[in-house]
């Protein structure tokens, strides 16, 4: 059973996000889980995102414990880092940048997707 | 067909509470089984029992439980989420003090667990957003 | 085969870059105004539209669904895939 989680909204701005990693996290528990961010959701994976004065979560130090979580495919849509100006090196952990075509590939192959 | 539902809305704050009410009410006219109704982010306010909306609008809390007191459906809040947002059973108000509870009959809360469960026993998982 | 919801217009440029050719899309609640410029077949549901005004208006290849269509769509798709 392949699980692919879609995280397409940004942090801190509401608690989605966070909630949609504690899903993550817990479905690794149980099955070979996926990760793909699209949209906005991008720009959860922003390095040196500093919460402190928010008092939300830390998203940079949430994702690094991920792959612990056996959660090793993580990839996201070129096309929407370079919407915002960003390339793989700014972000937070390591990832795999798809083509849109691809990520729709990668949607195709999973058994079910959960949305967030 | 086994469908997991998954709402992510706030009743009448976005219609997308309403709109998982009525695919899992067709799902059920249809024959199909629902494995579970799993309420996350602000659709656990589906299950405040303090709601009153307008007696001319569409009581979706109550159409909620009809399914679970018609039709068994389980009906399940995210206990983060209910948390955060202040929703909770008499367990959770002596754990944490509050000076009452106000979930409403036929929802229970319970942990993310239940999600991962219901789609992974599911055959397709509905997610409605807000 | 995966179907794919669209809820609000601003999910869709969310969902068509990850479309695949034999992908299905519905349009629900603020997504049905997608219906009026989406450019390809899309189901939209009909509560939605008839209460948006948009009956009249729809092209074509834009197939009106009941709940009950829509439970089916899910069925004899793979997967289904939610944006929002």
């Amino acid at each position: 059973m392949k699980l692919l989680f879609i995280q397409s909204k940004p942090p801190h701005g509401s608690v989605n996000a966070q909630e949609g990693l504690d899903a993550v996290l817990m479905g690794s528990a149980f099955s070979d889980c996926s990760l793909l961010f699209t949209g906005e959701g991008v720009l959860q994976l922003i390095k040196s995102q500093d919460p402190a004065d928010l008092g939300t979560k830390d998203f940079a130090k949430a994702f690094g414990a991920l792959r612990d979580y056996g959660v090793t495919n993580i990839c996201v849509d070129a096309a929407s880092l370079e919407r915002y100006q960003l390339s793989v090196k700014d972000l937070a952990i390591e990832v795999e940048a798809l083509a849109s075509a691809e990520a729709a590939r990668l949607i195709a192959s999973h058994d079910k997707v959960l949305n967030f | 067909m086994k469908f997991a539902i998954v709402v992510h809305g706030a009743p009448y704050s976005s219609e997308g509470c309403l709109s998982a009410l009525r695919f899992t009410e067709a799902a059920l006219a249809g024959g199909h089984e629902i494995v579970r109704v799993f309420f996350y982010h602000d659709g656990v306010y589906a299950a405040n029992a303090l709601a009153e909306p307008p007696q001319d609008e569409v009581d979706i809390v109550a159409g909620w439980q009809r399914l679970h007191t018609e039709q068994d459906v389980e009906l399940i809040a995210c206990i983060a989420s209910c948390l955060r947002r202040g929703i909770i059973d008499q367990t959770e108000a002596e754990r944490y003090e509050k000076p009452a509870n106000n979930i409403a009959a036929g929802f229970l809360i319970s942990g993310l667990g239940q999600l991962i469960d219901a789609a992974i026993n599911a055959d397709r998982i509905m997610t409605f957003g807000a | 085969m995966t179907l794919h919801t669209i809820n609000k217009t601003s999910a869709l440029a969310l969902c068509e870059p990850h479309l695949c050719p034999e992908d299905g899309i519905v349009l629900l609640e603020d997504g049905v105004y997608l219906a009026l410029t989406l450019g390809k077949p899309a189901a939209a549901v009909r509560s939605d539209v008839e209460a948006r005004g948009l009956t009249d208006r729809l092209p074509a290849d834009i197939r009106l669904i009941s709940y009950d269509d829509f439970v089916s769509l899910a069925c004899e798709a793979d997967k289904v895939c939610s944006w929002f």
